[in-house]
Formats: structure tokens, C-alpha cells, sequence
């Protein structure tokens, strides 16, 4: 089925590109077979390598995204959201939320290098790119990451 | 299958190429919201309470009702460590008062959806073989969608209404 617009057909191009060069075989036989088969035959090259977690990223993303949703109806009840805040304070859910900000990070950064590779189809830049989102992600999540855990890790070994 | 097969689908699904296009608006927009609402909910700064601020409130909170007393008996509620910043019950309050913020919040959480269930569904699509579990699958994304959207605005809307 053809677009009608220029403007859709180019996106419509766009979309094609990205669905053959992000799923390759999978796309041709999904099935989760496929895609581990996909995965330990393939050199990881970079490409590859964004592609996944780009995608495990995503899904993170959304488990985090539902129960996040469900836990804030405790907004309905003083008592019951700072009690849910507290469970949220715990020193491991501080490491959590270091890695939260560390996936948030990549998939941001991930995501413009998808775009910026779509308009200008630079995909022999691909490799540079992905260093830099790689290089920028790291510096978000050290940098947030480290006023996270201050209070918790740090502080108290502070003389 | 043979490849040319698998190009077919690509090239016949309508709803995918809207799905494709909805998640890269979203992406973008989210760029700004998810990161504002990092930022606000997760960084130090006044958006969240400091920790003098939250032992004076959670010592408020204790002469008001037993169950808060209860809890902070009990360490369920735990007072904060020195420099630590806390999100907390007033300060949300304080915020979602204006429009403006409940609009913030609202797009933020319907962007954040649509992207991420999209997203699901595309990637559910990647692996799923049958055509018409694969459209349950894109039903069954929808569907948490609409639940949590409702969810979400129902929180935002009626936060110190009761
Ligand atoms: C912070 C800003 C974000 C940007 C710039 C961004 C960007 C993108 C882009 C460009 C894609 C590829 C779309 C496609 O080709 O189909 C994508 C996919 C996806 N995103 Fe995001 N995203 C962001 C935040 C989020 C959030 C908060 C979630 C979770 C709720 C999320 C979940 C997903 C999922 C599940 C996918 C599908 C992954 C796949 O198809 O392999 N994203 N994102």
C-alpha cells in the first residue's frame, strides 16, 4: 500500500530502512529463536550492540514506567505516599536509581543518534556516534549518579 | 518464510509506519519531559524537600494521626540523612497546585506511554510469527495505555482533593 504525500513516503522510506537495518533477520522469521540465534552469530559490532540496548533500555523503561503509574496512586493518602517514598529511599534502591538514570541516559542519547542517522543517513558516522552517546551517557549517569549516592555512600566517610 | 516475505509485511503495515512515526514525536518530546522531571524529582534543589525540612515535617505529620505516628515508630517512614533531598507529600502538593504543572505532567505521562507501548508493541511484533496474535498483541498495548493513562490523570487530578 503506497503513501499519498511526498512527506509520507519519505518518513514511510525512513521506516523501512530502520526496520531492515535495526531487526535484520528477525524481521524475515520472528520469533525469539531467530533473535538469540541473531544475537550469538553476529559479531557485536556497534550497531548491534546499540540496537540491544537501545531495546532492553526501552523495556526497562516501561516495567519501570507501570509500576511507577501504580505506586504514585498512594498520592490519594498522605500517610501511604510517604510511606511508599521511604521504601523508595533504602540503599539499594539508590542503586537502582543510579541505573535508572543510566538507562534513561543511553536510550535519550541512543535515540537522538537514531534520529540525526535517519535525516542525514550518515551510517558510516554510525561507530563515532555511538562512542559519543556511550561518552555523554557516562557522564550524566557519573555525574547524577554521584549527587544520588552522596548522602548514602559518601557523606558518612566524610570526615 | 522467504526474505521477500518479511519485506512484504514491512511494507503493508499502515498502523506500523503511524506506530514508527508517534514514537518518534514522542521521543523527542520526551527528551524535554523525561528530562525536566529527572531533574526535578531526583537532583537536589527546591523542588524537594531538604533534610531539615522533612524531620520538621514528618514531625508534624506525628501529632496529626496515629497511623503516621505509627509508622515513623516503626521506621517505615525514616527521617533524612544529613544533605539528603526527599520528595515529599507538601512539596508535590505545592506543585501540582498550578495548571501549568498538571499539564506538564499529564503530557509527560501520556508521551511516556505512548512511546513505551508503541515501543512494546513493536517489539512484541519482532517476535510474535501469527498475524492475529500479533494484532492481540498491539490490542493488549492499547489497552494498558488507556488503563494507565486514566490511572495517571486520575492521580494528577485529584492530588489534595480529599
Ligand atoms: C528520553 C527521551 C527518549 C528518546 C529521545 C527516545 C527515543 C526513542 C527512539 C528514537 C526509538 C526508536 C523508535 C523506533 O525506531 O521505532 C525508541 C524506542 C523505544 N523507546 Fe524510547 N525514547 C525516550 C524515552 C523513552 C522512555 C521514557 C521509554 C519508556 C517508557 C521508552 C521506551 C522505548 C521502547 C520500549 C522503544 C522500542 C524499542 C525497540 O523497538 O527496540 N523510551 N525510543
Amino acid at each position: 500500500m503506497l503513501p499519498v504525500s511526498r512527506f509520507s513516503y519519505h518518513i514511510y522510506r525512513l521506516g523501512m530502512q530502520e526496520n531492515i537495518e535495526r531487526s535484520g533477520p528477525s524481521r524475515d522469521n520472528p520469533s525469539f529463536r531467530t533473535f538469540l540465534s541473531m544475537i550469538s552469530s553476529y559479531r557485536i559490532r556497534a550497531g548491534m550492540a546499540a540496537w540491544l540496548l537501545h531495546r532492553l533500555t526501552g523495556l526497562s523503561l516501561v516495567f519501570y514506567l507501570v509500576i511507577h503509574i501504580m505506586g504514585l496512586r498512594s498520592l490519594g493518602d498522605p500517610a501511604a505516599f510517604e510511606l511508599y517514598i521511604t521504601t523508595f529511599r533504602n540503599p539499594l534502591f539508590k542503586i537502582a536509581e543510579v541505573m535508572l538514570l543510566g538507562a534513561i541516559a543511553f536510550h535519550a542519547f541512543n535515540g537522538v543518534r537514531i534520529l540525526i542517522q535517519d535525516i542525514f543517513f550518515r551510517s558510516e558516522r554510525q561507530r563515532i556516534l555511538f562512542y559519543a552517546v556511550l561518552a555523554l551517557s557516562s557522564i550524566v549517569t557519573l555525574a547524577g549518579g554521584l549527587l544520588i549516592i552522596f548522602p548514602y555512600f559518601i557523606a558518612p566517610f566524610l570526615p | 518464510m522467504s526474505s521477500e516475505h518479511g519485506l512484504q509485511r514491512i511494507y503493508s503495515s499502515r498502523s506500523g509506519q503511524l506506530g514508527w512515526l508517534m514514537r518518534r514525536i514522542t521521543g523527542v518530546g520526551l527528551l524535554f519531559f523525561v528530562g525536566l522531571h529527572f531533574w526535578i524529582q531526583h537532583m537536589p534543589n527546591g523542588f524537594l524537600a531538604t533534610a531539615e525540612e522533612y524531620n520538621e515535617i514528618i514531625k508534624g505529620f506525628e501529632k496529626i494521626t496515629p497511623e503516621f505516628a505509627d509508622a515513623i515508630a516503626k521506621g517505615k517512614i525514616r527521617e533524612a540523612l544529613p544533605g539528603e533531598h526527599v520528595i515529599t507529600y507538601d512539596k508535590v502538593l505545592e506543585r501540582l497546585h498550578t495548571p501549568l504543572w498538571k499539564t506538564v505532567d499529564i503530557t509527560l505521562l501520556l508521551f511516556a506511554l505512548l512511546h513505551g507501548m508503541l515501543g512494546m508493541a513493536n517489539v512484541l511484533g519482532d517476535y510474535i510469527q501469527n498475524a492475529s496474535l500479533r494484532k492481540v498483541a498491539v490490542i493488549f498495548c492499547w489497552a494498558v495505555i488507556l488503563f494507565l493513562a486514566t490511572q495517571g490523570i486520575v492521580t494528577v487530578m485529584t492530588v489534595g482533593t480529599n
